[in-house]
């Protein structure tokens, strides 16, 4: 059987891979990652050990820079916002078995070009065009589970970015009305 | 008494006469009503207890406090984004404060199908007026319409279209616009403000942060609720057990079945979360040359009913209402990524939505999940359903682009469908409206312990209580026999009214 080496150190069956990967969408599709979230954005910073490794973090950082993409230097950079560590800290409240997937899913969108595309280079070796197109086949494809891990990883990426007010300038969002207020 | 569980720690063991499980328009109103009426009642809610103070204005923050998994429950396939409350005043404290009571024709409907033959306009003024004088449900004043719904109403006028400004429960709003994300003025009259404190008064014990997951009867009479004190991790800070003479479950139609099924309890006929009616709603975003702002001010004050027709057909049709969410929620609803979808978020402030509420026909159903507050939620939308949806985006679109919108979105899925100005609209219905084939949210989960005189087809009898076990009854949206086809609020709290006062009538039997 043919076997794939997903990050470090993690030998799966196509087979097993796939049914991982569709327990895992399901995972974050039911928990809906970026709601099952506490009081974790933002201005309320929920301190926790971080579910994602180095490069995890790293691979999540560059799915998110491509997923709200302006092609504008005016756009505020998702590295710059603090939008990685928004979604970090909203990761650190949700129910533990949903985050212990999470860098399966990551490893699963870094591989996919490889898996589904048949390509010879993961995601974080494509420019951004291959990129796009990466992405642009997860959005588009015909197996659900592909559908929902993409839309789990979008919802991080939008709530995370657009809950920043870095970003509301150039939306032309005026914000809160009340100041302060009870964040913790 | 409001005590935060989670900080007070420990285990809870209380005796009383009533317990409600649920603080929002049901259960609220059925405990101040129970308490003022010399019960001794507990109420137990699962989400925290917020108040003004609370309500930064941020969806970040506001997201995960005020809504079941942060906003974003859905329907098992992810089809349709489901938004209920979870704190202490339940949907109350975020809904956008329309206040209907429920029409004549579904009444009569109700009457005639399901033999509910106490459920006369006449005989239910008394628990409307209640509420609506508790409620402080008054007519929304003209200069109160904000830019969006002005522009919406100038469109469907011109059209010719039916609509008008409704009522509201509002007293002193400064129309800052994020009632979505819980007042910060205390000007919304949610259950918060009003039914919590005065079941607070009248002497309840009210706690929040206490995850029922079950209730057991012994020889057909309700005896005890058992749950757990719940951190937002998961983890069990406690254990909690009250023994009641009567149970009122008001958790929702979503979490009342899954209580009844956990405790297998209601369910000798299997109706139990059966029936399940979502009002799907679909929004179609305008893009207008000026500035709208839409998220300032009262967010939705006008109502287009000009394709609903509840006295010839009490089964289908649909309502159009302007709507606007705020930034990270806009920005998950569009659909697509990248350069598109960041021009799209660029138009944020001169874009604003108009939105398909459909009185469904389309029946799914609620079972217990592996999690308890995770049920799962199957609903799929039935082909007529979603022709009506296609037709009300149509009209949608006419209606932006008659009310000066430049361009208008379809949320179509895995893209959205871009519209000029000058476009042929027939493009939506030749698309259609498969399910899952747009982004969709429901608000109003209805119908899953349903009311009816026969218990082979229903839940709970006329007066809420469950058809096999008495002094076990049931007081939300859970009990509409069918898809109400207006916002629910008021209905709710009316049938919680009634209830109420039936238990307080009736005490010589439940309270023996």
């Amino acid at each position: 059987m043919r076997e794939t080496r997903v990050g470090t150190g993690l030998a799966l069956s196509r087979r097993v891979f796939l049914q991982r990967a569709a327990f895992t969408a399901s995972l974050l599709t039911m928990a809906r990652v970026p709601a099952a979230a506490r009081d974790a954005l933002g201005a309320t910073a929920a301190p926790a050990a971080s579910a994602l490794s180095a490069a995890e973090r790293e691979l999540l950082t560059q799915v998110v820079e491509r997923l709200v993409d302006a092609g504008d230097p005016a756009a505020p950079a998702v590295r710059a916002t603090g939008a990685i560590a928004a979604i970090e800290r909203l990761l650190a409240q949700v129910d533990a078995s949903v985050r212990a997937d999470l860098p399966l899913a990551l490893r699963l969108f870094d591989w996919g070009p490889m898996l589904f595309d048949l390509r010879w280079a993961r995601f974080t070796e494509l420019d951004d065009g291959g990129k796009d197109r990466a992405i642009r086949g997860w959005m588009q494809s015909r197996f659900a589970f592909r559908r929902l891990v993409f839309d789990a990883l979008r919802n991080l990426a939008f709530v995370g970015y657009y809950s920043q007010d870095a970003t509301w300038p150039l939306l032309g969002y005026k914000g809160p009305l009340v100041g302060g207020g009870n964040v913790s | 008494m409001i005590v935060s569980m989670r900080a007070r720690g420990g285990d809870l063991m209380e005796t009383v006469d009533v317990c409600v499980i649920g603080s929002g328009a049901g259960g609220a109103v059925a405990a101040a009503e129970l308490a003022a009426g010399g019960r001794s009642v507990v109420v137990l809610e699962q989400g925290h207890h917020w108040t003004a103070k609370d309500f930064v204005q941020r969806e970040d923050v506001m997201l995960p406090r005020l809504f079941e998994e942060g906003g974003m429950r859905a329907t098992t396939d992810g089809a349709i984004r489901i938004i209920q409350g979870r704190c202490i005043g339940g949907s109350t404290v975020h809904n956008l404060c329309y206040c209907f009571r429920t029409p004549d024709p579904i009444l009569a409907f109700w009457r005639d199908q399901y033999g509910l033959t106490e459920l006369t306009p006449d005989a239910l003024a008394p628990s409307f007026a209640r509420v609506e004088q508790t409620l402080h449900v008054t007519q929304i004043r003209e200069d109160e319409v904000n830019t969006l719904n002005r522009l919406i109403r100038a469109g469907a006028e011109k059209l010719g279209y039916s609509g008008f400004v409704t009522k509201h429960n509002r007293r002193g709003c400064v129309q800052a616009g994020y009632c979505l994300l819980g007042c910060s003025y205390n000007a919304k009259q949610s259950m918060l403000v009003t039914y919590v404190p005065r079941a607070d008064a009248a002497g309840a014990r009210i706690y929040a942060n206490v995850q029922v997951e079950r209730i057991e009867a012994d020889h057909g009479r309700v005896r005890r609720v058992l749950g757990r004190v719940a951190g937002d991790d998961g983890s069990t800070h406690g254990a909690v057990e009250v023994r009641a003479k009567v149970v009122v479950l008001a958790a929702g139609a979503v979490a009342s079945p899954d209580i009844l099924l956990r405790s297998k309890l209601g369910n000798d006929d299997g109706q139990v979360g059966r029936n399940l009616h979502l009002h799907p709603a679909v929004v179609a975003t305008g893009f207008f040359d000026d500035e709208v702002h839409a998220y300032r001010g009262i967010p939705q004050s006008y109502y287009i009913d000009e394709f609903i027709d509840l006295e010839h057909d009490p089964h289908s049709g649909y309502v159009l209402m302007p709507i606007i969410e705020f930034p990270a929620m806009t920005a998950a609803s569009t659909p697509g990524f990248g350069k598109s979808h960041a021009a799209l978020m660029r138009a944020y402030a001169r874009s604003g939505g108009l939105l398909v509420l459909l009185h469904d026909r389309t029946a799914g159903r609620v079972r217990s999940g592996d999690a308890l507050a995770k049920p799962r939620i199957a609903y799929e939308l039935e082909p007529r359903d979603a022709a009506q949806m296609a037709e009300g985006l149509v009209h949608c679109a006419e209606v932006l682009f008659a009310a000066g919108a430049r361009r208008v979105l379809i949320p179509y899925l895995p893209e959205p469908l871009l519209l000029e100005r000058d476009a042929d609209l027939t493009v939506i219905a030749r698309r259609g409206a498969r399910h899952g084939s747009l982004t969709s949210t429901a608000v109003h989960p209805q119908s899953t312990c349903r009311m009816g005189r026969d218990a082979k087809t229903s839940v709970v009898n006329a007066w809420g209580e469950c058809h096999t076990t008495e002094g076990l009854f049931v007081a939300d949206m859970s009990v509409f026999p069918t898809s109400i086809g207006v916002p629910p609020q008021i209905t709710t709290a009316m049938f919680a009214d009634r209830t109420a006062h039936y238990i307080l009538d009736n005490w010589a039997r439940l309270g023996a």
